[in-house]
C-alpha cells in the first residue's frame, strides 16, 4: 500500500510511490540514490541526515515522505558541484572544518539555513544554530570558521 | 638539506571537496538492490546458558533466504585481533548482549527483522558482571569456561612492572599520597554506524568484504579462516571512514564476520548495517578503569616513587585487552603510562585485566594511556597543594629531560623531540597562568587546572613496519599504494605532502590508494598514532628512491656530464642547480627511464628500532619516538546545578614536525573534545550487562555548545627518524583535558574528586558530601 508523493528535490520535480511509514532519509538515499544525505542515528538526534525542506534545515530519518506533497527538498547534491562549490562549501574545505565528513552534508545544510536567516551571525549564534549536529572529529573550532568565512563570502 | 616546501605548509585536504559536496562514497553508500539484507538477533541476555533455538518460524517468512545458527558456520567460529575468542555466532552461551545468536539473510529489511521476532531461543541465566572488582573474586562465575589465554578464572592476565626499590622510596619519602581511581566505560561513537557488504567473488572463489575498518590486512588475517579459505582469496576494502577512534579495528570485524558467512551461505552479496542502538550495545568501548595510586615524594616535590594497581574491565573478549607474550596492548600502556611524563626512580606497578558481561573493551584513542595519566596527573596536583606549591612548578620540578630514564627503563633522547618543558611553558604562558582568576560570586564557582603526558609513537611490538607501493606515471604523476585508512585524520593529503615533497612534485600530481588489500600492501593498522610517522617514512624511502633514479637518467642522458647531486627536482621540473636554463619536465625524465630500462614502480618500507618489554618487569623501549603536551583549562561549577562549563582550554602538544599544521591542530582539537566528553558526560551506564542509554539522546557527546573555543599550539621538536622530524599526534591530546578539567573542579570548589564522568550529579552529590563533612 503506497502513497504518491509530488514534490520538488534539488530542483527538480519528482512523482515518488512511497510506503507510508517510510522516512525522508531512506527515499533519498535508497529510491533517489541521494546518499550525501547521511543516515548516522535514526532518531532525530545527531543531525547528519540534515535537509533542507522550504529552507529550513530538518532531519530527514524522523521525516516521512508522505508529509511532503508540495515541498521543496534540497539535498548536499543540490547545493553546488566541485567546480562550482557553494560559498558555505568552500568556507568549510578551506577552513579545515572537515575531517572524516560524515557529519559534513547536514553540518554544511544547516549553516546554509542559518546564514539565509542571519547574515552575520555571532559565535554564540553559530553555537546555537549547529549545536544539534553532532562532530565527533574536529572539536568544532574549525566549523565556527567556516561559518564566519562562509558568511564573509556571501556577504553582499 | 633542501628547504621545505610542501610538509609544513596548511594544505587542503585532498578529500575536502568530495566530502563538501556529498559525492563521497562510504560503504553504506554503496548498497546495490541485488544485495540480501543480513541482520542478527543478538543475545536478549548478557550472561546465559542457551537451551534451545528454534529458528523454524523464522525459516517460513517470505523472502526469507537464510537463518544460520553456529552449527551452520562455513569455517572457525572465532576471530579477534589478537586472539580468536569471539564467536561469530554463539553456540551454547551468551557473554554479553552483543553476541550474535542467530543470523538472518533476507531480501528485504522487513522480511528480516520479521525473521529475527520469530526466532525462539530458551536461555537459562547466569549472573551478570558490570564490575571487574566482583568478577575477579573467589567463587565468581566463570565467563569463558575454557579461555584460551585467561590466565587465572575471569582474570584474562596480569602484567607486572618493577623499577627501582619502591619499598625503600616509600620509607625514605617526606610525603605520601594515595588515592583510589575510577574512570567510566565509554562509546567511540563514530558518526558512521559499522556496515558491511560481503560478495563472493566467482573469480578467485573467495569474498570480498566492504567495511569501514581501520586495519584492512588485521581483518584478512582474523576473518579468512572464519569463511573457510585463504588469506589471499579474502579481499578486504575499507572505503573512507566516517570516524574509527579504535573502534573500528574490532566492530569491523564484526559486522564483517556476520555479513561474510551469510555470503558465503547464501553465494549471494549481502549488506549488514548495524543501528546506532546496536552500535551502542555490541562494538567494544573504552576499558572502564579502577586504579589505587600510591605516590611517594620529598618535600622540595621531588617524585621518589610511584606503586600503582589497576583493575581493567575488559568486558567480554580480548579484543585489545593484551596478554603476555607478545600482546601486551590496552593492558601493558596502563603500566607503561603510570608515572606520566614524569622521570620517577622507583616504580611499581600491576594491571590486572578482568573479563566482565559489559562489551568488550578495545582500542580507544589512547589505549590505555589516558587512564594511567589521569590517576598520576591527579597525584601530582595534590602533591603540589601538600607542599603549596605551583601544579605547574610541579611538573616541571619532575617532567622528564634529556638522559632520564622512564619507569620501563628508556632513556629519553632530545633527538628523538623532547619539547615537553616547551609545552609547559607555552601553555602556562598563553593561559596565563601566573595570573590570578578573577573571583566569581555567587554559586557558581571557578577554578583552573593543568596537566602534561606523553604518549608513544607506533605500535610496541615486534611486528611494526610499514610498506608502500609508490609508481611513477609517465606523465610526472605519482601513484601511491598504502594499506591505511583514511579515517579523517587526513593520511591521504600528508601522504601526499611528503611524497611531492621528497620527489619534487606538486600535491595536486599525488593520488594516493588506500586501505584494500588487492590494490595496496601492508602499511599496518591505522592506529597507535603511527601512519604520518611509520607509513609516511614508508613513502619517504619510496619517494627518495624514485628521486634518485630520475635524477641519475636525468645526469646521464639529458644534461650530460653532470653530477646527479648538482641536479634538483622542484613542482616537476628537473633542472640543473644554478642553471635553470638546463631543465627538463619530470614526464621527460620519467620517459627517458622507461625507455631505458630503469623501474619506475618502487617498494617502500620503514621499520623502527625493535621495540622491546618484558611482560615480568616491564622493563623496555616500547616506541621509538614519544609525543609531549600540557594542558590548561580554566572552568566555572554551578554549585547549585552542578554544571561544568569549560571557559577556556589551551593545549600544547610536542609533534616533532607537522607536515600538515591544520591537520596537526584538528587532530588536537578534535581529541580534546572528546576528552572533553569523557571528563563530564560520556559513560555506557550498564545494570548486569545491559547498557541503559544506547542513544544519543541518552548517551551525551560534546556539542557544539559544550566546548570553549580550544586553543591549540604546536611545538616541534624533530624526532630524528620520524620523516621531516615527525611524531604521531591522532591520540596524544585525548589524554590531557579529563586530569585538567578535574583539577580545576578541584581549584573551584576545593573538593576532591576522583571518579569521572564529572556529572551534574556527581558534582552535586560531592559538594552535598562535602558539606556534610565527610
Amino acid at each position: 500500500m503506497s502513497v504518491e508523493v509530488t514534490c520538488t528535490i534539488n530542483g527538480e520535480q519528482h512523482v515518488l510511490p512511497v510506503e507510508p511509514a517510510e522516512t525522508l532519509v531512506e527515499s533519498l538515499r535508497l529510491r533517489l540514490g541521494l546518499t550525501g544525505v547521511k543516515k548516522a542515528c535514526g532518531t532525530g538526534d545527531c543531525g547528519a541526515c540534515t535537509v533542507l525542506v522550504d529552507g529550513e534545515a530538518l532531519r530527514s530519518c524522523i521525516l516521512l515522505t508522505a508529509s511532503m506533497q508540495g515541498k521543496s527538498i534540497t539535498t548536499i547534491e543540490g547545493l553546488g558541484t566541485p567546480d562550482n562549490l557553494h560559498p558555505v562549501q568552500e568556507a568549510f574545505v578551506e577552513a579545515g572544518g572537515i575531517q572524516c565528513g560524515f557529519c559534513t552534508p547536514g553540518m554544511i545544510l544547516t549553516a546554509k539555513a542559518m546564514l539565509d536567516k542571519n547574515p552575520r551571525p555571532s559565535d554564540a549564534e553559530i553555537m546555537e544554530g549547529l549545536s544539534g549536529n553532532l562532530c565527533r572529529c574536529t572539536g568544532y573550532v574549525k566549523i565556527v570558521d567556516s561559518v564566519h568565512r562562509a558568511a564573509e563570502k556571501m556577504a553582499p | 638539506m633542501r628547504k621545505l616546501r610542501i610538509v609544513g605548509q596548511r594544505e587542503l585536504r585532498t578529500d575536502a571537496i568530495a566530502k563538501a559536496t556529498g559525492r563521497v562514497r562510504f560503504t553504506a553508500d554503496m548498497r546495490r538492490k541485488d544485495m540480501l539484507t543480513g541482520k542478527a538477533l543478538f543475545a536478549a541476555y548478557p550472561h546465559a546458558l542457551i537451551k534451545n533455538i528454534d529458528v523454524s518460524e523464522a525459516l517460513r517468512v517470505p523472502g526469507v533466504v537464510t537463518v544460520m545458527t553456529a552449527k551452520d558456520l562455513p569455517g572457525r567460529n572465532g576471530y579477534g585481533v589478537m586472539i580468536q575468542d569471539k564467536p561469530v555466532i554463539v553456540e551454547s552461551k551468551t557473554h554479553y548482549e552483543g553476541d550474535a545468536v542467530a543470523l538472518v539473510a533476507a531480501v528485504s529489511d522487513e522480511a528480516a527483522r520479521e525473521a529475527l521476532r520469530r526466532i525462539k531461543v530458551d536461555y537459562e541465566l547466569l549472573p551478570a558482571y558490570d564490575d571487574p572488582r566482583e568478577a575477579m573474586k573467589e567463587g565468581a562465575v566463570r565467563i569463558h569456561e575454557n579461555h584460551p589465554v585467561a590466565e587465572d578464572g575471569n582474570i584474562l592476565v596480569t602484567l607486572k612492572l618493577d623499577r627501582g626499590d619502591v619499598e625503600e622510596a616509600f620509607a625514605q619519602a617526606d610525603i605520601i599520597i594515595e588515592n583510589d581511581y575510577e574512570t567510566p566505560i565509554v562509546e567511540h561513537c563514530y558518526m558512521e554506524p559499522d556496515v558491511c557488504i560481503a560478495e563472493p567473488d566467482p573469480l578467485t572463489g573467495g569474498l570480498t568484504v566492504i567495511s569501514p575498518a581501520q586495519a584492512v590486512y588485521a581483518n584478512r588475517r582474523s576473518l579468512a579462516g572464519v569463511f573457510g579459505i585463504p588469506h589471499n582469496k579474502l579481499r578486504v576494502v575499507s572505503p573512507l571512514v566516517g570516524g574509527g577512534f579504535g573502534g573500528k579495528e574490532d566492530s569491523c570485524l564484526d559486522v564483517s564476520a556476520m555479513a561474510g558467512v551469510l555470503a558465503v551461505k547464501c553465494d549471494r552479496p549481502v549488506y549488514m548495517e548495524l543501528t546506532r542502538e546496536e552500535v551502542f550495545r555490541t562494538t567494544g568501548k573504552r576499558h572502564a578503569t579502577y586504579i589505587s595510586h600510591r605516590l611517594a615524594a620529598t618535600k622540595e616535590g621531588k617524585v621518589l616513587a610511584v606503586d600503582v594497581r589497576t583493575i581493567l574491565n575488559k568486558g567480554a573478549y580480548v579484543s585489545m585487552g593484551g596478554m603476555k607474550e607478545p600482546l601486551h596492548a590496552v593492558t601493558m600502556r596502563t603500566l607503561v603510562y603510570a608515572a606520566g611524563a614524569y622521570h620517577v626512580p622507583n616504580a611499581r606497578a600491576r594491571s590486572h585485566s578482568v573479563f566482565t558481561n559489559t562489551p568488550y573493551a578495545c582500542a580507544f584513542r589512547g589505549f590505555g594511556v589516558p587512564q594511567a595519566t589521569f590517576a598520576m596527573e591527579c597525584q601530582m596536583d595534590e602533591l603540589a597543594r601538600r607542599l603549596g606549591m605551583d601544579p605547574v612548578k610541579i611538573r616541571q620540578i619532575n617532567m622528564l629531560r634529556h638522559n632520564d630514564r622512564t619507569i620501563t627503563g628508556q632513556v629519553m633522547l632530545e633527538s628523538r623531540g623532547l619539547g615537553l618543558g616547551e609545552c609547559i611553558e607555552k601553555v602556562a604562558e598563553r593561559f596565563g597562568w601566573d595570573k590570578a582568576l578573577p573571583a566569581a560570586a555567587g554559586p557558581v564557582k571557578k577554578g583552573k587546572g593543568f596537566a602534561v603526558y606523553m604518549y608513544g609513537t607506533g605500535i610496541p611490538l615486534l611486528f611494526e613496519g610499514s610498506n608502500c607501493y609508490a609508481h611513477l606515471q609517465l606523465d610526472g604523476t605519482l601513484s601511491l599504494a598504502v594499506s591505511s585508512t583514511e579515517i579523517g585524520q587526513g593520511l591521504n593529503t600528508v601522504l601526499a605532502q611528503i611524497a611531492a615533497e621528497t620527489l619534487g612534485i606538486r600535491v595536486a600530481d599525488v593520488v594516493v590508494e588506500l586501505s584494500d588489500t588487492a590494490k595496496t600492501p601492508d602499511s599496518g593498522p591505522t592506529v597507535g598514532s603511527r601512519s604520518a610517522v611509520l607509513v609516511g617514512n614508508a613513502v619517504l624511502d619510496a619517494c627518495a628512491k624514485l628521486r634518485e633514479r630520475m635524477l641519475t637518467v636525468a645526469a646521464r642522458y639529458m644534461f650530460a656530464k653532470t653530477d646527479p647531486r648538482d641536479i634538483t627536482i622542484e613542482d616537476g621540473v628537473v633542472s640543473v642547480i644554478g642553471k635553470p636554463e638546463l631543465k627538463q619536465p619530470l614526464s621527460a625524465v620519467a620517459a627517458k627511464a622507461y625507455a631505458s630500462q630503469v623501474p619506475l614502480a618502487v617498494v617502500g618500507s620503514w621499520y623502527p628500532p625493535q621495540a622491546s618489554f618484558s611482560a615480568e618487569d616491564g622493563q623496555g623501549n616500547p616506541c621509538h619516538a614519544y609525543a609531549f603536551g600540557a594542558q590548561a583549562v580554566e572552568v566555572t561549577v554551578d554549585v547549585e546545578t552542578g554544571v561544568i562549563t569549560v571557559q577556556r582550554a589551551v593545549m600544547a602538544c610536542d609533534v616533532g614536525k607537522a607536515i600538515n599544521p591544520v591537520n596537526v591542530e584538528g587532530q588536537m582539537e578534535g581529541g580534546s573534545a572528546q576528552g572533553l566528553g569523557w571528563a563530564l558526560m560520556e559513560e555506557s551506564i550498564m545494570e548486569k550487562g545491559v547498557m541503559r542509554n544506547p542513544t544519543f539522546h541518552s548517551y551525551m557527546i560534546p556539542t557544539i555548545e559544550d566546548l570553549p573555543r580550544l586553543e591549540p599550539i604546536i611545538v616541534e621538536h624533530p624526532n630524528e627518524l620520524g620523516p621531516y622530524g615527525a611524531k604521531g599526534v591522532g591520540e596524544p591530546a585525548t589524554i590531557g583535558m579529563a586530569p585538567a578539567i578535574r583539577n580545576a573542579v578541584w581549584d573551584a570548589l576545593g573538593i576532591k574528586i576522583n571518579v569521572i564522568p564529572l556529572t551534574a550529579r556527581q558534582i552535586i552529590k560531592s559538594v552535598k558530601e562535602h558539606e556534610q563533612g565527610r
